[in-house]
């Protein structure tokens, strides 16, 4: 029989003589325990804000009557709930689709979507394997950008082997980072190819620019770091990356250069819909475009299977394609550089070298001898010991929670949705400072290892969350987050269908007693971490407000939502929840 | 018990019908309604200020195609660009008061005629060929590997620090702006605002020791509108200064209390400040460049209502890593730079500071000579441009490359060799500031490998 510790360390919380208990939303008694946990309702909590959009306290109570385990195993095998359909419908409707429908259809699978997992998992991957649509490129192709998010959720749990190569053809990455057309040197025209592709996969998808240790500690040499690769490389490998184009090109005069130039989107004549078919579809190879002259220099490494990382002049641009992209897979950079980018996004800012040495080891072998087994690495990072421990307040380990995340968690944890369905929540950026696929650049909205100066560069620290979290997005994000909590919720008489508003009623019962609402609370959006300080702060706060002096009167219903409200928002505000352990 | 029920009411009911509801940016606006009268402040005389306006081209600026060589060099370029290069009659002819080193003729992309402008009026000047260095190197010494090159060179993350730092042999993320603030920040009467402020979010430019960047955004500062210091919102302002000023064990706790408090701190101040400084007279363009560099001159219009003596200023601009479709997408850049910075030093004379405010570029790296198709991939060196009285304009500093595909100044496919290292450049920059002699080498530990320290750009 496990220790109930979390129903124990409530009790210690609650002022005496106060009752603490409220049966309908308290978990922990009542319930079979699984071997593997989660032991209480913190414990399952705590799961939740990582591995998914936000806890519920449905879904707190369901796993823990499943168990991590059932619960894993369920949301591994749980089908996406795919993007590109919500736009298509909205076009089907006779609705204009921008960029805006495509953000729309991220809000609604996150809050709604029962495959969180996945869903949490291919965000975090979006901002690894990052496209934009603030590159002229690509930001009319609201389409093509949900079925690129689509292909990372459809692999979050697939071999990170088959992720590579979907992405590389995906002629969304070909427009963002240029391999679309990338065509074959010709000295005539001074032209070679383009490199931008081959140095982004391997210094921001696959490798990095240092030699790594199977712990993601980096190797060096006489004190400098070892680069993994030099120009030589990525020209190699910019040659790799030639004579792509849209799929199903007609080529009925032989692949003549008007052809590959003046390739058309879809079918000619154009249908409608349709004429832009190709941008849901992978590229294609053009062999005349194809760089096959000369051999090409790829990543040597120990135990490299090509020889020296050399590929042979010749062969077909779809088998020097697959040949490049084993030759970086198979670098084992691969596992510990993805391992740390992974535990970052979804647990901790500053893992171990233990931790990114276990999960880099999933990656590398997922127990059945498989490299790249994203579902592996998922279950590792989740599973790890590291994840699973609530360390102290003292400690470094937890990170800063992303803006965007904040307000998924108050949505999901209030039940926020719109009388008509939508989720017109279309610039996220302009308050939180991120939005899904729409950061400045490839190098996504914050580093993997941005540090702040001062006490954190002093620790040898790392934020990356913290590099948005600019004066004016302080604020910014303080008043979007409030912004919901007081103004955006169900029943307020000025509340339009197209308003995505939070649900308070249920939370009203609760707001009579101060210390079973903030105990709420705690559980809901903190994991039960708050500190013995904040909770009875927030509990002599909370009572005061229009507190007449007698706990035994009913408050009405309008002084109660204001303690809901203000204890949401004090919450959500406070640096105890920020950074989340 | 006072309500504090103003803002809770200025809620849907205010709201219903309009538009931008379903914005929570828009519902902010009904707070802002709430904000206090604000105090004029009155402007003092110029005086001994001087800031430095560092404007940061994200990507790699193809300066290559921003300034060109006309009349006999031309055919070299054009071999090189083939496709990409401007053609010899669109250029806009410069008129140096001083030959360039070489000789030859130079003209300006086509849009940018503000740039022309203020080159043939002897406020801008352009330092060519300048890019990251440890020591002054040769092709031969390159090709060879006799002589180090900084690490990672050709990546855009590295080569930003490289170029914001310069500290190429260390770890070291301390950047040059903000090692300078470290050294003069206690010369302004006000040290609760910090002396650097960027419009464009972090970055390793402005972070010094000692100091680093306070952020505004092309608005200014914004308040968070539910703890806003009015009687009505006292408690629950209480409630929430309790938990920010709480004891916390977390250094990311920690580091999260010192943003919000300064972030608090600093609005109101900013706020005042600007709404209290005479309106600006000077037109900006509407382009992201111009929102910033406007904001900049409005600081600046404030400085004495701020308190300040000595700033250095971050904006930037992304878009610069023109892979693809370069001739359309770099043009409208450079239009932007040109109208933006012509715009700015337009700011600087109405506010009488023409001759103590100085901007510059900055940007990773030039970009490769030979051609992808239809963009250009990553360089090494570029020309950078410097912008104000106080620049000794109408020349070219340094000696425009040959521009030969694997001619003497090519490392390889068109990476263009630097013949100037940032740290001349910047320490150019840093003396006309005030950096002391003995002061410069401790923010330039590595300047005295370079023949000259003052590249001379610099009344």
């Amino acid at each position: 029989m496990k220790a109930r510790c979390c129903m124990m360390a409530a009790l210690a919380l609650a002022a005496p003589g106060t009752s603490v208990w409220a049966a309908d939303h308290i978990f922990d008694t009542g319930l079979e325990e699984r071997a593997e946990g989660p032991y209480s309702d913190a414990e399952a909590a705590r799961f939740l804000t990582q591995a998914t959009f936000g806890p519920t306290l449905s879904e707190i109570r369901r796993l823990r009557d499943i168990g991590y385990n059932a619960w894993l195993a369920e949301q591994l095998a749980a089908p996406s709930t795919e993007h590109l359909p919500y736009l298509q419908a909205q076009q089907a409707q006779g609705l204009e689709v921008y960029q805006n429908s495509r953000q729309e259809a991220w809000w609604d699978r996150a809050i709604t979507a029962d495959d969180q997992l996945r869903q949490r998992v291919a965000f975090a991957l979006s901002e690894i394997l990052v496209i934009s649509d603030q590159s002229g490129a690509i930001e009319g192709q609201p389409f093509g950008m949900a079925n690129y998010y689509d292909l990372l959720l459809n692999q979050a749990f697939g071999n990170y082997r088959t992720l590579m190569y979907e992405m590389t053809v995906s002629p969304l990455m070909g427009h963002y980072l240029s391999m679309f057309k990338n065509r074959k040197p010709d000295a005539a025209l001074n032209i070679r190819p383009d490199e931008n592709y081959a140095r982004e996969i391997m210094q921001l998808f696959s490798v990095g620019l240092v030699m790594l240790n199977p712990d993601g500690t980096v190797q060096t040499s006489g004190g400098d770091p070892i680069p993994t690769y030099d120009q030589y490389t990525i020209r190699g490998l910019a040659h790799v990356f030639t004579g792509w184009n849209w799929a199903n090109c007609p080529r009925t005069q032989g692949g003549q250069w008007w052809e590959w130039e003046f390739c058309p989107i879809g079918p000619v004549p154009y249908p409608e819909p349709g004429w832009d078919v190709g941008w849901l579809l992978p590229m294609e190879p053009w062999e005349s475009y194809h760089a096959v002259d000369d051999s090409k220099q790829l990543l040597d490494y120990p135990g490299v299977s090509l020889p020296n990382g050399v590929l042979p002049a010749g062969g077909l641009a779809v088998d020097n394609l697959n040949a490049a992209l084993d030759n970086v897979f198979e670098h084992p950079n691969v596992g510990p550089f993805l391992a740390r980018r992974l535990i970052q996004r979804l647990v901790s800012s500053n893992p171990t070298p233990a931790y990114v040495g276990r999960v880099a080891a999933a990656f590398n072998n997922n127990g059945s001898g498989v490299r790249g087994d994203l579902g592996a690495v998922v279950r590792a990072i989740l599973m790890d010991p590291e994840a699973r421990t609530l360390a102290p307040e003292s400690s470094d380990r937890g990170k800063v929670r992303e803006p965007l995340l904040r307000q998924t968690h108050l949505w999901r944890a209030f039940n926020a949705y719109a009388n008509d369905g939508r989720y017109r929540e279309w610039n996220p950026e302009f308050n939180l400072g991120q939005a899904a696929l729409r950061s400045p650049t490839v190098f996504n909205f914050f580093l993997p290892d941005f540090q702040p100066a001062g006490e954190l560069t002093d620790l040898n620290l790392v934020a990356p969350e913290f590099q948005i979290a600019t004066d004016p997005q302080v604020a910014s994000s303080s008043n979007a987050l409030g912004a919901i909590a007081y103004w955006s919720w169900r029943g307020n008489p000025g509340q339009q269908a197209e308003d995505v508003v939070i649900d308070l009623g249920p939370e009203l019962p609760f707001a009579q007693n101060p210390v079973v609402l903030v105990d709420r609370y705690d559980l809901l959006l903190m994991n039960r971490t708050m500190s013995d300080a904040m909770y009875n702060l927030l509990v002599n706060y909370i009572g005061s407000i229009d507190n007449d002096g007698n706990p035994n009167n009913t408050l009405p219903d309008e002084q109660r939502r204001e303690r809901v409200q203000d204890a949401i928002w004090l919450i959500q505000t406070s640096p105890e929840y920020v950074v989340e352990r | 018990m006072m309500k504090r029920r103003d803002l809770l009411l200025r809620s849907l009911q205010c709201a219903a019908g309009s538009a931008a509801f379903t914005a929570l940016s828009g519902k902010l606006q009904l707070a802002n309604a709430a904000t206090l009268q604000r105090p004029k402040s009155r402007m003092l005389a110029g005086g001994d200020y001087r800031a430095l306006v560092c404007i940061y081209l994200y990507g790699g600026n193809d300066a290559f195609n921003m300034v060109v060589p006309t009349g006999s060099g031309y055919a070299q370029y054009a071999t090189a660009r083939a496709d990409l290069a401007i053609p010899e009659g669109e250029l806009l002819p410069l008129s140096p008061v001083v030959p360039p080193t070489g000789g030859g003729s130079f003209g300006t992309h086509p849009g940018m005629p503000e740039l022309q402008s203020l080159f043939n009026s002897q406020r801008a000047a352009i330092v060519a060929n300048t890019g990251p260095l440890l020591y002054p190197i040769t092709k031969a010494e390159y090709t060879n590997g006799t002589v180090p090159v900084p690490a990672q060179l050709f990546s855009h993350s590295d080569q930003t620090v490289l170029w914001q730092t310069p500290q190429a042999e260390t770890q070291n993320r301390r950047g040059w702006g903000g090692r300078l603030a470290d050294l003069f920040y206690s010369t302004n009467v006000n040290q609760q605002l910090s002396m650097n402020i960027s419009v464009s979010g972090e970055n390793v430019f402005q972070s010094g020791e000692t100091i680093v960047p306070y952020f505004v955004s092309t608005q200014g500062a914004e308040a968070i509108h539910f703890v806003e210091d009015v009687p009505w919102l006292a408690e629950r302002r209480a409630a929430f200064l309790a938990l920010r000023d709480g004891t916390y064990a977390h250094p990311l706790q920690r580091e999260y209390v010192r943003r919000m408090t300064r972030a608090m701190d600093n609005q109101a101040m900013i706020t005042s400040a600007l709404d209290g400084a005479p309106p600006l007279a000077t037109a900006f363009p509407d382009t992201y460049l111009g929102r910033q560099l406007r904001m900049v001159a409005r600081l600046l219009s404030a400085r004495s209502s701020l308190q300040m003596t000595r700033q250095i200023f971050f904006v930037a601009a992304g878009g610069y890593d023109t892979h693809d479709a370069q001739l359309g997408d770099h043009a409208d850049h450079l239009a932007e730079l040109s109208g933006a910075i012509s715009a700015f030093y337009n700011a600087t004379v109405e506010l009488g500071l023409d001759q103590q405010v100085t901007s510059f570029t900055a940007s990773e790296f030039g970009r490769t000579l030979s051609i992808n198709g239809d963009g250009t991939d990553h360089g090494w060196g570029s020309h950078h441009l410097v912008v104000g009285g106080a620049v000794n304009g109408g020349r070219i500093y340094g000696t425009p490359p040959d521009l030969t595909i694997d001619g003497p100044d090519d490392a390889g496919w068109g990476q263009i060799i630097p013949t100037q290292s940032v740290d001349q450049y910047a320490a150019t920059l840093s003396t006309w500031y005030g950096l002391s002699d003995s002061d410069r080498d401790m923010v330039f530990p590595n300047l005295s490998r370079f023949s000259s320290p003052n590249l001379g750009f610099m009344a």
